[in-house]
């Protein structure tokens, strides 16, 4: 019970400070965006290129439900992945340099705790805004195409081509809005753990962007090819695997075995920094 | 009601505490001293656990900070210098917030605080709109949640007005009559720790070089103003025997040297005798009297007479 309370208060430092809700703001934007370009003749042509070449109506699947595939699946690795590191860099070292930390590493709590809570509220907002990207893309793709049309689904680098009715792909979705979440909360812990060092903030979420996209770029060296699956970001990319025609229940589980081992290992780490950190005025 | 014992500390090889013991006792106000860079912030970092000592330990009302850090600090309210806020929240959320954390938020203590400290009608306000002074309330309000038996207060009145000041120093001692509360007292201002302190805690170069009441400070060497003639001869006189000739017309006896016979043996030694009064010195003076020397000499203030 005092873990939930205090998880609240922890809720209400993250969400009464308006950085946390740039992002909200930029990924609105960026489905308005997104959506106009959907609009143009052009990209309309493109996409029934794609569609009718894989032997699908492009009517029946140029549809809300994949104009929100297209906003989730692309946009939340390279845009989204800024702002839970923005988040999850400054919820430590923020406090720590603005001097917050004082007050509370003087109550009669453990580091663990303070750490287990803070972790928790980032791990609670890197899901959510996952699943508000996914809400709003839906609500504004609805507005813009209807409710009518099925999902379709080409992703050529994980190899994933499916086509799925409405109420099916609208399920689908849902599933892999939270499958993103959860693989997004990766790249908080890199995050977290560096917050937990003595450094800037700003510094915290450099670094695990900068590794973030280390990562990806390597990944895509062909000398790297057979050692896609030690990747982080190839990890982050298996919840595609939602979207599969039949689910790969055993691929997915895998992945996020390595991705809560890997998240585990960084709160430890981060943890153990903490740990041994004296504050002082 | 607290104590430290054998504290040693370090950073990056330099030493910051070295063998420091101190006692503070239930319902005493005490005064921690000492330059900048002297171990206070960092004794203070220690019995709050903020800090891990090389060796020694902390108690608070007998737990140690050290192997029960939540059990010894249940039991401590502590104020900072500037002391840091969510600006963006308001003073009863950040009160909720920083309660919560040791276990509970009474929101009818809480409201009693609040009118205590005077900031009823700012608490829902944000606190980022605070001035210095009402900061300094709402940190002295969150260090009462839930009820401390132990103060730890680090240069509260720091950036305070005159009348800041004075209304936190009656307040602190209101706390201490109505409900007997212990404080470690941190300042600069050693005219406040004087009107406040019981006992004080003199640290330098993260050495102890006093612990003890401002009286029996003021006992240890007692000064004088004297007016001897020739002054040449007297000073060499007092010095061979063992009295501190701090300026010219000023010495300071060592406690067990009895002022009479001093004097008579002046006189005896031929020397004029037209003044010698005890001077009451203030903090600041007995303060800078023992920091001014090197701390290996410490302790001992005077040396006794040969």
């Amino acid at each position: 019970m005092n873990f939930l309370i205090q998880l609240l208060g922890e809720l209400r430092k993250l969400f009464g400070r308006r950085r946390t809700y740039m992002g909200y703001v930029v990924f609105l934007v960026m489905e308005a965006i997104i959506l106009t370009v959907f609009k143009l003749p052009a990209s309309q042509r493109s996409m029934r290129e794609l569609i009718e070449r894989n032997g699908l109506g492009f009517t029946e699947y140029y549809s809300s439900l994949t104009v929100t595939y297209w906003i989730m699946g692309f946009s939340m690795f390279l845009l989204g992945s800024i702002y839970f590191a923005l988040v999850a860099g400054d919820i430590v070292a923020k406090e720590s340099e603005d001097g917050n930390l004082r007050l509370v590493l003087a109550r009669p709590v453990s580091r663990l705790r303070i750490l287990l809570l803070k972790y928790s509220a980032v791990s609670l907002y890197t899901v959510s805004f996952v699943i508000f990207v996914g809400i709003t893309g839906y609500a504004m793709a609805v507005m813009a195409l209807g409710w009518d049309g099925g999902l379709f689904i080409w992703n050529f680098k994980m190899k994933v081509f499916s086509a799925f009715p409405r109420d099916e792909g609208f399920a689908r979705i849902a599933m892999s809005s939270i499958g993103i979440g959860l693989s997004m909360i990766t790249l908080s812990s890199i995050a977290f753990m560096f917050s937990c060092f003595k450094m800037k903030p700003a510094a915290a979420t450099i670094v695990a962007l900068s590794i973030l996209f280390v990562d990806m770029v390597l990944q895509e060296f062909p000398f790297f090819k057979p050692y896609e699956q030690y990747f982080i970001t190839w990890r982050m990319s298996n919840w595609v695997y939602l979207l599969e025609n039949n689910i790969s229940w055993a691929k997915l589980a895998g992945s996020y075995a390595f991705l809560f081992g890997l998240n585990a290992t960084l709160f430890l780490i981060g943890y153990t920094v903490f740990r041994l950190r004296d504050f002082k005025t | 009601m607290l104590s430290v014992t054998g504290l040693y500390k370090s950073f990056g090889g330099k030493p910051a505490l070295q063998d420091v013991s101190f006692k503070v006792e239930p319902g005493e106000i005490h005064g921690l001293l000492g330059h900048n860079g002297a171990g206070k912030s960092t004794s203070l970092g220690i019995i709050l656990g903020m800090v891990e000592p090389d060796r020694g330990e902390a108690l608070i009302g007998g737990v140690s900070v050290q192997k029960d850090h939540a059990g010894a600090l249940r039991q401590v309210g502590a104020i900072f210098e500037s002391p840091a806020f969510y600006e963006y929240l308001s003073g009863w959320e950040n009160l909720r917030i920083l309660a919560s954390y040791s276990g509970r938020f009474d929101e009818k203590e809480a409201r009693h605080v609040v009118a205590q400290v005077g900031l009823t009608t700012r608490i829902r306000s944000k606190v980022g709109s605070y001035s210095h002074g009402m900061r300094q309330r709402l940190a002295l309000a969150q260090a009462l949640l839930p009820e401390p038996k132990v103060l730890l207060l680090d240069e509260p009145t720091d950036g305070l007005d005159p009348e800041g000041i004075k209304w936190f120093r009656d307040f602190i001692l209101g706390l201490r009559k109505e409900r007997g509360i212990t404080v470690l007292f941190n300042s600069h201002l050693l005219a406040e720790v004087e009107q406040m302190c019981d006992r004080v805690t003199i640290l330098q170069e993260g050495r102890l070089v006093y612990e003890g009441t401002l009286q029996s400070l003021r006992d240890e060497a007692p000064v004088y103003e004297v007016a001897l003639e020739p002054w040449n001869d007297a000073r060499t006189f007092l010095e061979l025997n063992g009295v501190k000739v701090l300026s010219p017309g000023k010495i300071a006896l060592p406690a067990e040297l009895d002022p009479a016979i001093i004097v008579a043996a002046l006189v005896g030694s031929g020397i004029r005798v037209s003044a010698f009064a005890p001077v009451r010195r203030s903090l600041e003076d007995l303060y800078l009297e023992i920091t001014s020397k090197p701390s290996k000499e410490q302790a001992l203030p005077f040396l006794p007479l040969p």
